[in-house]
């Protein structure tokens, strides 16, 4: 057992109201320079649609992640002989126009335009070549102007529903969707990592934030074709990689990443698991709906002796397994069951978990009256309006079970707190729910009181980083101790 | 050559070399300036230009006979009468059964001396002016080449073959002709471009004669400095010529490619390498976001 330590994240997709708060909040800290304006280390994508990168998780054509032969892991797009012949034109990559032209506009247009017929407008203005552009596309462009006729219906996850669902996805009352944050997962298998062939990427030993080191890297851009989730950027002002860095010089001083930490529905979960390393070769090649419960397999119960005695062999501080044991992320996770990791199927094994989101039948037409179907208000999930075979091509590699016990267990939470605060369920309809949600009363309270009264300490538990310990390893810090203090710059002496 | 020369005289009047050296390439012979060869014997440049044009592909002035005679003292073998009306019409004389014209026309393997366009008497007794005033130097200008008059085999043209494409070393250590001169017949990649293709040279330089004196000591700006102090010997001379004629008689091959040839293979080897390109990576990443607006709103 090698058991490492891992930062860890849970976005609960039911609280969250695509306010877009996060991506401007990393945007500010992050990517508010040359080069940077068309990464965003955080995005909110509307699902179903096509993200962004426009379709990412069409793998056939980004060939990001992992595949495998049923013994062995290879990269979709280079490998050890590929990557010779394809140096200088990696055939992987997708261009400016998959992403979109930043664009920010001529605002002098309103005040100095010729009088006119048609009031002025800001013209876009391209950041590149800074001529006016017409806009075709940008970071949330289903969101925004998109037509879900074009963005929702090639949504990659839809190929999962039978033709039916998806008309029924696409008729105008039984319209779904829901928001999609997304930062890099810090995955435990990174093709990142794997891809880049100057090594200028690294998965941390103490954390396991994957980052990208700006003095090795040297431009080939592997990991923008090998990530799946797209979410390592070329920065073309600075010719190295960037992605996102997990905010590590805020957890390092014990505060939340931007993005958590500005995240206005409070659905953002930050903490450390412990995990065996020494699983993953093992689990690595399992078939694809097998690989939700591999990867908890692999996180370990903090609490458990075996654990902890590994853990400590493994120089894991007292700290850190402390704060894994108060992990929201393992009680999501783990203790719950109720975070799926998404795209499991790419073999990375991320470590950023969705809360998938419950999203009821409010109401439903039929020979033209609407139903408002109060009384079914928490009617099986089944008939959630969102079909469940979505969600398990979204977050459970094709495992439809995950996911239904998931939100069944969700499903119960909600009849629970119904039963306890409005009445009108009674706690026989309560206790099914429970018994068919694999859950207990206890375990209902806790899902309720994580999910919608956890203040920022609980939703975020900084691990203690160790940096002055670590640093110990790399650099004696005493040795300025006796050059720095008094009189450093200019030392006093006698006679001047 | 004549433009060569005629830009030379008119650049550099004070070191011009006389306009028939440098055309003939007889650099041995001394540089003479304009005044000096006036002084010296009152003959024009025009007498001289038209005896090296006219007279040298046969007689040389004290370098042995060629064609005809040598014509180094010839006024003391002939009277000045007798040799300008030969000179004005060579087959009249022969014809009239002169003795001593007969005897020539034996001497030369009965090839009439032609009639030369633009002759008169004139210019005949010009012309034997200048061939008495060159009999009375130590070395004449036109002393002419001395090579050999032997006929050309099949070893010349090998040999010249191997001199010219440096296969085999000019003795002088001068170098081969296929670095600045490409002929056809040297294979793929062809010869240099520095200098002109020598393909036709054996037939625009007059023949053999020429194209030998020429070679034994090749004159012009570029040649010249070469080859002055490294110049190709007798033998070689005559091989080369022997490769030069074969090339000239063997014609323009039937494939000769030209400029729009080269430029229609240029472009259809780089839509083929475009193609194989493409074909090798057509597993390669194309664009998505467009043709996937463009597929579904169309």
């Amino acid at each position: 057992m090698d058991v490492r330590s891992q930062v860890s994240m849970v976005f609960h997709l039911d609280k969250c109201i695509g306010c877009h708060t996060c991506s401007v909040a990393c945007k500010n800290v992050w990517t508010d320079r040359e080069g940077t304006e068309y990464m965003w280390w955080n995005n909110v994508e509307t699902k179903p649609g096509t993200g962004y990168p426009t379709k990412w998780e069409d793998q056939e054509s980004y060939r990001g992640g992992w595949k495998t032969d049923g013994k062995k892991l290879s990269l979709r797009s280079t490998g050890k002989a590929r990557i010779i012949p394809n140096i200088f034109h990696n055939t992987s990559m997708p261009s400016m126009d998959d992403y979109y032209e930043p664009w920010t506009y001529d605002f002098k247009e309103l005040f100095n335009a010729p009088e006119g017929d048609d009031q002025p407008v800001a013209v876009p203005i391209s950041k590149i070549t800074g001529e006016q552009i017409d806009v075709e596309a940008g970071p949330n462009w289903d969101d925004d102007l998109g037509g879900s006729q074009i963005y929702a219906r090639n949504d990659p996850n839809m190929e999962a529903l039978t033709p039916n669902q998806r008309l029924q996805m696409m008729s105008i009352e039984r319209l779904v969707f829901f928001y999609l944050p997304r930062i890099c997962h810090h995955c435990l298998n990174p093709a990142c990592v794997a891809s880049c062939p100057s090594g200028a990427l690294y998965k941390r030993g103490e954390d396991g934030i994957v980052l990208i080191n700006q003095q090795v890297c040297r431009a080939w851009r592997a990991c923008v074709a090998a990530c799946p989730y797209k979410k390592t950027y070329y920065n073309w002002s600075t010719g190295k990689s960037e992605k996102c860095i997990l905010c590590f010089p805020r957890l390092e001083t014990g505060q939340a990443p931007a993005c958590f930490h500005s995240c206005v529905g409070r659905i953002r979960y930050i903490g450390n698991v412990l995990y065996d390393a020494d699983m993953l070769p093992e689990i690595a090649n399992l078939p694809d709906d097998e690989l939700v419960d591999a990867q908890r397999r692999m996180i370990l119960d903090p609490f458990d002796e075996h654990v902890l005695e590994a853990a400590r062999k493994n120089g894991i501080h007292e700290g850190i397994i402390e704060s894994a044991q108060r992990s929201p992320v393992y009680a999501f996770v783990k203790e719950f069951g109720i975070a799926l990791p998404p795209h499991i199927e790419y073999r990375t094994f991320p470590m950023l978990f969705y809360v998938p989101p419950l999203l009821p039948v409010m109401s439903s037409k039929e020979n033209d009256v609407i139903d408002n179907d109060i009384d079914d208000l928490f009617a099986d999930i089944e008939k959630a309006r969102a079909p469940i075979q979505y969600f398990g091509s979204l977050f459970g590699g094709g495992n439809d079970g995950v996911v239904r016990y998931a939100l069944r267990k969700q499903w119960a939470v909600r009849l629970v707190r119904r039963h306890l605060t409005v009445g009108d369920v009674t706690k026989e309809t309560a206790e099914r729910a429970l018994a068919q949600a694999d859950c207990t009363w206890e375990q209902a309270d806790r899902i309720y009181r994580l999910t919608t009264l956890a203040n920022m300490d609980e939703r975020c538990i900084i691990p203690p980083f160790q940096r002055e310990m670590a640093i110990e390893m790399m650099e004696d810090p005493h040795t300025h101790r006796s050059s720095v203090g008094f009189g450093f710059r200019n030392a006093p002496a006698r006679g001047n | 050559m004549n433009t060569q020369a005629s830009m030379h005289t008119q650049q550099a009047a004070h070191r011009v070399l006389v306009i028939a050296l440098v055309a003939t390439g007889f650099a041995c012979a001394a540089p003479l300036t304009r005044t000096a060869a006036a002084q010296d014997a009152d003959i024009s440049e025009e007498t001289v230009e038209y005896f090296r044009l006219n007279c040298t592909s046969c007689h040389t002035i004290g370098g042995g006979r060629l064609t005809g005679p040598d014509l180094k003292d010839v006024a003391e073998r002939q009277s000045i009468e007798w040799l300008t009306t030969f000179i004005v019409d060579p087959k009249r004389v022969i014809d009239s059964g002169d003795a001593d014209a007969q005897a020539l026309f034996k001497e030369a393997n009965g090839l009439y001396m032609p009639t030369l366009p633009g002759m008169t008497r004139q210019r005949a007794a010009a012309l034997l002016e200048l061939i008495a005033y060159e009999s009375t130097k130590e070395e004449s200008r036109f002393k002419g080449l001395q090579i050999s008059d032997r006929p050309l085999t099949q070893h010349d043209i090998d040999r010249g073959q191997r001199l010219f494409e440096g296969t085999e070393a000019i003795a002088s250590g001068a170098p081969s002709c296929l670095g600045c001169h490409t002929i056809d017949g040297t294979g793929g990649f062809g010869g240099g471009r520095l200098g002109p293709d020598l393909t036709d040279a054996f037939s625009r330089l007059e023949g053999r004669k020429a194209l030998a004196s020429w070679l034994a000591a090749p004159p012009g700006l570029t040649m010249q400095p070469v080859f002055k102090d490294r110049p190709i010997e007798g033998e070689e001379v005559l091989a080369l010529v022997a490769y030069l004629k074969s090339r000239a008689e063997a014609g323009p091959p039937a494939t000769k490619q030209g400029p729009l040839e080269f430029l229609i293979a240029g472009i259809a080897g780089v839509m083929g390498a475009l193609v194989l390109f493409d074909l090798i990576w057509r597993r390669r990443f194309r664009a998505v976001r467009r043709p996937l607006v463009k597929g579904t709103t169309r």
